[in-house]
């Protein structure tokens, strides 16, 4: 971890590493009569955890070569592990909530294990453990690449990859505890957010930095998406987690934003965050990593241009979406809806580019999954970009609203796209990463690809249908005018859905399971022995002359 | 100049942070700033009284165990939903939630005007054990609510920092507020007189769990879901409800 | 000048729609405008340039 780092550096990984003990220290006895000291604790293991990995290889030689005429990718590589790790955690955890609403009693009667506490560990674990650390790590790699500069700092990518980590750690052990704000999305309390917008502000900064020692003159498009990720969503965490502490030694906090004003905060914050954390970013992915899997240049760059300050500006405006029929003003929610409805056209664009960019290539798409996976993600963007905006208009809205449709939409969004196009990029970034001929074994990713689609597949399918029927129910009447069924009747009516959707989860988190096992294996596979030919250095006549 | 003014936003980062800022946040402010005004437009509910420090710990109970995942708190103005539920929700009854709990999914269903509905004991019963009640359930079992004590000491606090955000506590309602806790859930002591003097005699004092002896988390969630809907009748002003205006007397 | 609730409103409805026209100009212009084709084309294929190191000065 670091080996790479100079002695003057190794000393402030350490004073670092000894500041977070002490905050822990602090908070630790702070909190000593609330789940603030077990949080303290958690901290201070964490960080002394760090703190040994530091002191453990303190004196080893430092690093001899010329750091900037090598990229920096030990970050990178751990960030892929973690997300990985995550991934596999955050997935379990879905398929448990799942089977409990199916079999109530799989919370074997504990307090940490009823499905209000566990269902944010599942929503927090994939999109911030596997999609938040994946987005790290390709971000860092994208920066690089396309600017052709190594990151602008030695100490800081570590401070953010692990800091975010912490982040995570903290969000989800607090719900088992029973540490939440209810906020969808952003569940974690005050302390835990504040310690967040430290870690994030240190991205931005290094992002940016990076950027502007770039050696190419344009910025290649991926890094805008990358940029307004970072950026929108520091502004996002920061307006709708202002809240205030009941005291220092307290982890419960009261949100600044009273009734109505919190629910349009929240979703403003709950719907960007599905398209600046789940779209914007994972959409850098694709434009990254797509182009070089399938060996062509993305379709239209302008296009791309153009659907990212389209997404950029109509996202912004269309939360309002989840408040229709409620006390919220109604042109706001009209509002929302129009904006929903136009956000299709960029939405579109962007999925149309990258289908375009296979096009003459489809012989690729059948025999590489990897590129598969990819193709398969833009497909399902498309799908569920088109289902939000539907899903957007009033009339269609108080049928799915409440309802599993709703979570059907989501996951065809977040199975669909953003696991398939992080597991595809993944699989390009691996062996280039440890300097590998290839992954591990083509056959698992294979195993690994049509686990997911199948499992997608019944996981949105039991959905369509249970959030369907379900809302059908709700609103139909006898002849005479009565409600026609209980709310118990639709409940009863979606136990065959929720079975099969457990089962559709438990085979994505299977592919997972066969994704980890391959991506070890290729870590720990003999490295080539010959120098690819990418490795050579670009001698000084390849850089443009601009 | 277009072109030279572009290469100059492009070529420092710096100028497509500013530009992604104008383009994503505008967006938002000019969408949420009118929110803030809000207050002028939405109704009044002059018969609105604030939560009671059991209330309060209860609806802390119901944040902390994720509730919200399976329940909303928001009737909409559709047929169904008002036949089914009640009055729809108007934005003044949620005026002193923080966070508000309207929900996004139904697993169960809405409970916006659940208070009353139900006695206590159904409710201890129910959330003890949910198919004991409702065999088709799937909601989870509570049952350490009831063995749990609940954390009064603390609750002044609680309600001074909901008074600094704009909640109308009062002083002596933050420096009662543990033993109020106590008298809501203990009807035949000295401490349930004050909580009725201090937030209306219309406030539920009841041995919400059935034992008088000590307070515990059940009593506090049960004291939370029988005022749900019931803080103000606002809702049942001039709107076509099929119910009656609750009445918590009876 | 009064910010009641009324002229929030109008203005946002008003000068929302007038930015929305302004800030889509704005990116037509820069993504059609005759000479970044040449940029454009240049960073569609680069990233296709493969290299394990970073450019030297």
């Amino acid at each position: 971890m670091i080996a790479n780092l100079t002695s003057s550096e190794r000393q402030q990984a350490f004073v670092l590493a000894v500041g977070v003990v002490l905050a822990g220290g602090a908070m630790t006895i702070l909190g000593r009569s609330d789940t603030l000291g077990v949080h303290g604790a958690i901290v201070m293991l964490f960080a002394g955890v760090v703190l040994y990995l530091i002191m453990s290889s303190f004196y080893d030689p430092e690093p001899v070569e010329d750091r900037e005429s090598s990229y920096y990718d030990d970050p990178i590589k751990a960030g892929i592990v973690l997300s990985m790790a995550w991934a596999v955690f955050g997935m379990f955890m879905g398929v448990w909530v799942a089977a409990q609403l199916a079999w109530p009693d799989l919370a074997f009667d504990a307090a940490w294990s009823s499905f209000g506490r566990l269902r944010p560990t599942h929503t927090t674990g994939v999109i911030f453990g596997f999609g938040g650390n994946a987005l790290i790590a390709t971000s860092f790699h994208v920066v690089q690449r396309t600017s052709r500069a190594r990151l602008a700092g030695q100490v800081s990518p570590w401070f953010v990859l692990l800091g975010y980590n912490l982040f995570c750690v903290l969000a989800v052990s607090g719900y088992l505890l029973g540490v939440t704000q209810s906020k969808e999305y952003a569940e974690a309390e005050w302390y835990a957010d504040l310690w967040l917008v430290i870690v994030w502000v240190t991205y931005f900064v290094l992002y940016l930095r990076t950027i502007a020692r770039r050696k190419e003159p344009h910025i290649y498009v991926a890094n805008w998406y990358f940029m307004a990720f970072i950026l929108v969503v520091a502004i996002l965490h920061i307006v709708n987690n202002l809240a205030l502490p009941v005291s220092w030694g307290h982890a419960k906090s009261y949100t600044i934003w009273p009734g109505v004003q919190d629910a349009m905060v929240q979703w403003w914050y709950g719907h960007n965050a599905v398209a600046f954390f789940l779209t914007a970013g994972f959409l850098g992915m694709l434009y990254y990593y797509l182009p070089v899997r399938a060996q062509r240049p993305i379709f239209s760059y302008r296009l791309s241009i153009l659907s990212f300050w389209g997404i950029t500006f109509f996202y912004m405006w269309a939360g309002s979406h989840h408040l229709h029929y409620t006390a919220l003003p109604h042109w706001v929610q009209t509002l929302g809806m129009t904006f929903s409805v136009m956000l299709l056209v960029p939405s579109w664009a962007s999925a149309g580019n990258a289908l375009l960019t296979l096009n003459g290539a489809w012989h690729r798409v059948r025999d590489d999954a990897t590129l598969r996976f990819m193709m398969a993600a833009a497909v399902f963007y498309g799908l569920s970009t088109f289902e939000g905006s539907f899903m957007a208009i009033r009339p269609v809205n108080s049928l799915s609203h409440y309802t599993d449709w709703t979570v059907g939409h989501v996951h065809a969004g977040a199975l669909g796209w953003v696991a398939l196009i992080t597991f595809g990029s993944l699989y390009t970034l691996v062996p280039a990463l440890w300097k590998r001929e290839r992954m591990y074994s083509a056959a698992l990713i294979e195993v690994h690809f049509w686990l997911a689609i199948a499992g997608t597949l019944i996981y949105v399918f039991a959905m369509w249908n249970s959030g369907i029927i379900q809302g059908l129910m709700w609103r139909t009447y006898t002849e005479d005018g009565a409600l026609a069924y209980s709310f118990v009747d639709s409940l009863v009516a979606m136990y065959p859905y929720y079975i099969a959707r457990a089962f559709g989860g438990l085979l994505f988190l299977i592919g997972a399971i066969v994704g980890c096992y391959n991506i070890w294996m290729t870590v720990r596979a003999v490295p080539v022995a010959a120098a690819r030919a990418a490795d050579v250095p670009v001698t000084p006549v390849a850089v443009p002359g601009e | 100049m277009a072109d030279t003014y572009h290469r100059k936003l492009e070529r420092s980062a710096i100028g497509l942070v500013i530009a992604i800022i104008a383009a994503a946040s505008v967006g938002g402010i000019v969408e949420i700033a009118p929110l803030f005004t809000i207050d002028e437009t939405v109704e009044q509910a002059p018969d609105m009284r604030v939560y009671t420090p059991l209330e309060l710990a209860g609806r802390n109970i119901y944040v902390r165990e994720g509730c919200y995942a399976c329940h909303s708190q928001m009737i909409r103005t559709l047929r169904d939903e008002v036949e089914r539920y009640g009055p729809f929700s108007l934005a003044v009854e949620s005026q002193y939630d923080r966070p508000m709990l309207w929900g996004s999914k139904r697993t169960g269903p809405d409970l916006a005007r659940v208070g009353g509905k139900y006695s206590d004991f159904w409710h201890v019963a129910h959330l003890t054990n949910p198919r004991d009640v409702v065999p088709e359930s799937n909601m989870p079992a509570y049952r350490w609510l009831a063995r749990t004590t609940l954390k009064t000491d603390d609750l002044p606090q609680h309600l001074a920092a909901q008074r600094a955000l704009g909640v109308p506590y009062t002083e002596e309602m933050v420096e009662n507020a543990a033993r109020d806790a106590y008298g809501q859930a203990t009807p035949d002591t000295d401490f349930a007189a004050g909580v009725t003097e201090r937030y209306g005699d219309k406030t539920q004092v009841s041995a919400f769990d059935g034992v008088t002896t000590h307070v515990t988390e059940m009593d506090a969630l049960v004291a939370y879901l029988q005022v749900l809907g019931r803080l103000t009748g606002a809702a049942f002003e001039g709107t076509a409800a099929p119910e009656e205006k609750p009445d918590p007397e009876g | 000048m009064d910010f009641d609730h009324q002229a929030v409103v109008a203005f946002s409805k008003s000068w929302g729609l007038f930015y929305l026209m302004a800030l889509a100009l704005g990116v037509l212009v820069y993504t059609f405008w005759p000479s970044n084709r040449k940029r454009f084309d240049r960073a569609k294929h680069s990233i296709l340039d493969r290299d394990d190191r970073p450019w030297q000065k």
